[in-house]
């Protein structure tokens, strides 16, 4: 997992910035967008005009989508955000800090049940509080679960690669254990209870309103969620933290020696992490308004873990790219059967529909990694080289 | 956020558009001869009677690898072989075939997938012909109430009692646990009684019943949760063996079942089982627990088993020529004809549409199962407490039978459900 | 003190399935560095192979061949899916296995049908008594079954030209391909063990019961087991499967007892305990060896 953003251009030597070169905001030379001369263009946020004018489009194109989309289409995209900004945090900890987790999912739980408890009325069957105001839940569901993450990260500073994430697996067990025997708070397996209830200044943003249908409202609310999120993981990579994850995960010793503290930024990864996944449970199933225990296994943390491969590590973009991805592979994969004419769509014959449609799912994850084990992040490279040296690519 | 993007985000618009899902397509099953929704005046694609209309009913359900697999394909096959027999005979009312087969899709037993594959046919059907799984459903209720969509459960939980939308078929699990300890009280007077079950829906229900009809007749009671798994069942083993309860209720599954019964039987364990439904499976009479099966295990169940010599089942058996007798397909086909009244009904009063179909099944108070459950079985009219349906049987172990059991105990109501008052899902009630 | 001991010996039982598994986790890891979310699925593959198979040749050619049919499918796994990713990053590896596993299962799914498919095993639910302890057979067979079983692969490793070759790429793969041991083959033999193991395994899973759909989640627990053995001790995975097994199944038999307040079916998740508390004291798991780390 030591994989990075291939650097695209030559970084400044340090002792430039002794030097007399400006810093702050100095125009750049037109027709060089790669000629940086001053430090911080190079550590901007979005370091070249094309990224930033790409990034404003996408993201005003896909808020214009919820116009566009019909609603059920709405609601998976809505979903897909989401799982991006749990995956987003996934990569925080395993990308950037390279310490691999398989506990995501236990994460998600706290979150989810966390933001659940607060905000159901008062007086129902399992514990709620009438916080319904999303500004009230969201934060506290990500704290909530960022101190498990802070509780849990000791154990960090102990392991490594395979040892951890197998123990990180144990946390789902135990967390799925402990949510399946908690009536109170999960009402149980089986049956469940009902989850975050997303409701903004008074606005309920699952039922439809004059603003639009439940799916638009919440459409726009996972994206908005999204791009925060993004925006803020952006920003914390390029940060003198996120320098120090990068150094832990390449070398943890040569990391300590250089004066980084361990423990205390291991602590800090599984802790932003967690919050990530915090937010991203009790979001998740506002969308549904239905939570249960079983939702919390294993599956759900290897399906972080794949969007993490599968957009590619320590990329905020493509943690998001992996998340949509894996949300969409699942409908893509239930249409492709109806394609093809020979599968039988009744169930008492082998093979049926149903199961060409699992092993599909399966298959194309198989074929993905196999083919382009950077993921989509390495097809994009690869994409952006051949056009860059264009006509002259090969 | 990168330009990177641009090849991402335009390769899910061409997908999703390829898919026919841009905003306002989604009401588009109104046009070219809809009545209503999922109802059109074309015919069904394999129609009997190309005059007719059609009437779309969907499908969800564990089709490949969830827990409840094994039970859904028989399921889903007999409500194929129901209502290809209902288009044959004529259909609904005359005027309309049902087709099941063209919206059936998979939920893999998992809540969100079950209302991704939902939303993806939901314009598209009048109803839901089978609906698989509690936390499933749950996870689509609110809508399914919203749109008025009637469905047909796939389950006995004692919740769908309280919804309207929700046309089940048979006792739940809550009412069919204290027949049998009723029963038990007739058969066997036991002192103690002893549930051992799954947590949840299914298992939580039945052991509340167990308990409920346990304090009613001041017999010692004990409830042991087991996790699902047949090698898991180490603690309910050894439970049984120290305590010696003389009646056990249990709610596991299959495999779950035979290691209990199996080895609480070598261990000398004397007691009877009881297990409701789901607990058998006739593939346990070749396994090395079947003499312990045949000596201290009955089955309590909604409904008569597969060789039972009723028109309802004579005409299943000859609807499904050729397949190994389960009764999952038993259930499949019983759950199916609430629906079919209800249609009938909706058409007659000519209010052919979801609501129409809601308000049918509001009137229906009670249903020809031609012979296989009774008639008030089929009672969806009233408040909860007055249509619950009470009656269930026991069956014997009997290897000549074609699902491995027979009725020891017909159709009977118990003096605790008789007497019971739903008020709310048993599941809560337990502790 | 006679309960606890046959507690403990149903815990030997059981825990000699999770070794079997644990083997072939270890086994798969030591060659290529990975670890086999595949084992699962070819556990189960395992049990139905010989459901299958005894109905035909006898149960216990059937268990022979079946070993091999599966050690066959694991081979042909790691030719087409496995061996194309030499040299790539083990978790994207691992995430290949996974979604083998699904592939598998659905197919194995197929085969299992609705019913629950017996072994045909000459065990059942027979008990025999030791002294004053009254056991399962099946418990007995089961570990003295292992017993042999790794009894001859360690014979293998230490004795045989080929088990050197592994030993050797396991130890250190460039060195081991400079001396003209074939990695490749290396690769193929251990998902070939591994394959072998798992379904031995899953046929004493589904000695009494039977096999069904969900049973392959037992497989989820050799994961602790190789953690508290250590990941590349074969020896430890033997100990850790069987130290997992024992206090499970005490648990079983004692927790409702003296610490209800853990809540119902704790066992459930008592092989994750024990894999905490051992990596408390020791990080690198009973036996596994310290990673030696330089700058």
């Amino acid at each position: 997992m030591s994989e990075r953003e291939t650097p695209t251009k030559e970084r400044l030597p340090p002792e430039s910035r002794a030097l007399d070169i400006p810093t702050g905001r100095s125009r750049r030379p037109r027709g060089r967008p790669l000629l940086y001369t001053a430090y911080n263009q190079d550590m901007a946020l979005l370091d070249t005009r094309a990224k930033k004018v790409w990034t404003a489009v996408l993201v005003l194109a896909a808020f214009g989508l919820s116009v566009v989309l019909a609603d059920r289409s709405l609601e998976v995209l809505a979903g897909a955000y989401v799982l991006a900004i749990g995956a987003i945090g996934l990569n925080i900890v395993t990308g950037y800090a390279g310490q691999v987790s398989l506990g995501h999912a236990f994460f998600v739980a706290i979150g989810a049940y966390t933001g659940a408890a607060l905000s159901a009325p008062p007086g129902g069957r399992t514990i709620g509080l009438g916080l319904a105001e999303i500004w009230i839940w969201l934060p506290v569901a990500g704290l909530a679960a960022a101190l498990a993450g802070v509780l849990v990260a000791p154990l960090a500073t102990r392991l490594r690669g395979l040892y951890l994430a197998v123990v990180t697996l144990g946390l789902v067990f135990l967390g799925e254990h402990v949510f399946k025997e908690w009536d109170a708070l999960t009402g149980g397996p089986g049956v469940g209870r009902s989850a975050a209830v997303p409701q903004l200044f008074g606005v309920r943003l699952d039922q439809d309103g004059p603003l639009g249908t439940r799916e638009q409202l919440l459409y726009l609310l996972m994206l908005t969620a999204l791009v925060l999120f993004a925006l803020a993981a952006r920003n914390l990579a390029r940060s003198r933290i996120g320098r120090a994850f990068m150094a832990i995960r390449d070398r943890d010793i040569a990391a300590e020696v250089m004066g980084v503290p361990l423990t205390r930024y291991k602590v800090l990864a599984f802790g932003i992490s967690s919050f990530y996944a915090g937010c991203a449970g009790a979001l998740l199933y506002s969308i549904t308004g239905f939570v249960e225990p079983g939702s919390f296994s294993l599956l759900l943390s290897v399906q972080f873990i794949a969007m993490v491969l599968i957009g590619g590590v320590a990329t905020v973009s493509g943690a998001i790219a992996g998340a949509l991805f894996i949300s969409l592979l699942q409908p893509l994969t239930r249409s492709l059967p109806a394609l093809v004419p020979f599968v039988s769509g009744d169930t008492t014959v082998t093979p049926n529909v149903f199961q060409v449609e699992t092993v599909l799912y399966g298959l194309l994850i198989i074929l993905f990694l196999v083919f382009e084990p950077r993921g989509l992040f390495g097809i994009w490279i690869r994409v952006r080289a051949y056009w860059k040296a264009w006509p002259f690519s090969y | 956020m990168k330009s990177r993007y641009v090849v991402t985000g335009l390769a899910v618009v061409a997908l999703l558009s390829a898919c026919g899902v841009i905003r306002g397509d989604d009401e588009g099953s109104k046009g070219g001869g809809a009545v209503a929704t999922g109802v059109t005046s074309e015919p069904c694609p394999k129609a009997v009677d190309k005059n007719k209309g059609c009437i779309y009913l969907g499908t969800i359900s564990d089709l490949t690898q969830g827990p409840f697999a094994a039970l859904a394909v028989p399921i889903t096959d007999a409500q194929k072989a129901f209502w290809k027999r209902v288009n044959t005979a004529g259909g609904i009312g005359g005027r309309y075939e049902v087709d099941v087969e063209t919206y059936v899709r998979d939920n893999k037993y998992n809540p969100e997938t079950h209302r991704q594959v939902y939303n993806e046919i939901k314009d598209k059907v009048l109803g839901l012909a089978q609906t698989l799984g509690s936390p499933t459903t749950a996870a689509i209720l609110d809508d399914l109430k919203a749109n008025s969509v009637v469905s047909a459960p796939a389950s006995w939980t004692s919740a769908w009692e309280f919804e309207d939308v929700i046309v089940e078929t048979g006792s739940n699990y809550c009412i069919e646990a204290m027949n049998s300890v009723d029963y038990a009280m007739e058969a066997y007077k036991p002192k103690s009684v002893m549930a051992v079950h799954l947590a949840g829906d299914y298992g939580a229900d039945a052991a509340a019943g167990a308990k409920i009809a346990a304090e009613r007749n001041k017999l010692e009671f004990t409830a042991v949760e087991t996790p699902p798994g047949a090698t898991e069942q180490g603690r309910a083993i050894t439970e049984i063996t120290k305590n010696k309860p003389d009646l056990v209720i249990l709610t596991t599954g299959p495999a779950d079942a035979a290691a209990i019964i199996g080895q609480s039987a070598a261990a000398g364990y004397k007691g009877r089982f009881i297990g409701t439904g789901p607990t058998w499976n006739p593939a346990l009479l070749k396994s090395p627990a079947a003499p312990a099966l045949k000596a201290l295990y009955e089955q309590s169940a909604p409904g008569k088993p597969y060789g039972s010599d009723t028109p309802g089942h004579k005409a299943m058996r000859d609807a499904l020529p050729g397949v190994t007798p389960n009764d999952g397909y038993t259930s499949g086909w019983a759950w199916s004809y609430p629906l079919k009244a209800a249609l009938d009904k909706m058409v007659a009063s000519g209010d052919v549409s979801r609501k129409g179909l809601l308000a049918a099944v509001k009137t229906l108070s009670t249903v020809d199962y031609e012979g296989m459950l009774p008639a008030e079985a089929g009672n969806f009219s009233g408040d909860a407490n007055a249509a619950t349906f009470r009656q269930t049987l026991i069956n014997k172990v009997d290897e000549s039978a074609p699902t491995g059991v027979a009725i020891v105990k017909d159709f009977f109501t118990g003096p605790t459900a008789q007497g019971y008052t739903m008020d709310g899902p048993c599941f809560n009630k337990l502790s | 003190m006679k309960g606890v001991l046959e507690s403990v010996i149903r815990g030997l039982g059981n825990g000699s399935v999770y070794a079997l598994l644990a083997l072939g986790f270890v086994i798969i890891y030591k060659a290529t560095r990975v670890i086999s979310f595949a084992q699962p699925s070819l556990m189960l593959a395992g049990a139905v192979a010989v459901s299958y198979l005894a109905e035909v040749t006898g149960f216990y050619s059937a268990v022979l061949l079946a070993a091999l049919l599966i050690a066959g499918v694991a081979l042909a796994i790691e030719r087409i899916a496995i061996r194309p990713m030499v040299g790539r990053p083990v978790f994207v590896v691992a995430i290949i296995t996974l979604g083998i596993d699904v592939v598998v299962r659905v197919v194995v799914n197929a085969f299992i049908g609705r019913d629950v498919r017996q072994m045909g095993d000459p065990w059942g639910f027979t008990q025999v008594s030791l002294g004053p302890l009254v056991v399962q057979t099946r418990w007995l067979a089961m570990l003295a079954v292992t017993a042999v079983l790794v009894g001859l692969l360690f014979a293998f490793f230490r004795f045989t030209r080929y088990g050197l070759a592994m030993r050797a790429a396991a130890f250190d793969q460039e060195t081991a391909l400079a001396q003209g041991v074939s990695v490749g083959m290396v690769f193929a033999l251990s998902w070939g063990f591994a394959g072998f193991l798992a379904a031995i395994a899953g046929m004493f899973v589904g000695t009494g019961q039977g096999v069904e759909q969900l049973t392959w989640i037992i497989a989820l627990k050799a994961l602790p087991a190789i953690i508290v053995g250590g990941l590349d001790s074969l020896g430890g995975a033997v100990v850790g499967g069987l130290a997992i097994g024992v206090v499970e199944s005490l648990f079983q038999s004692y927790q409702g007892e003296l610490a209800p307040w853990l809540g119902q079916n704790f066992a459930v998740v008592t092989p994750y305990v024990v894999m905490l508390v051992v990596l408390l004291v020791r990080p690198y798991g009973l036996f596994g060896t310290r990673e030696v780390e330089r700058v």
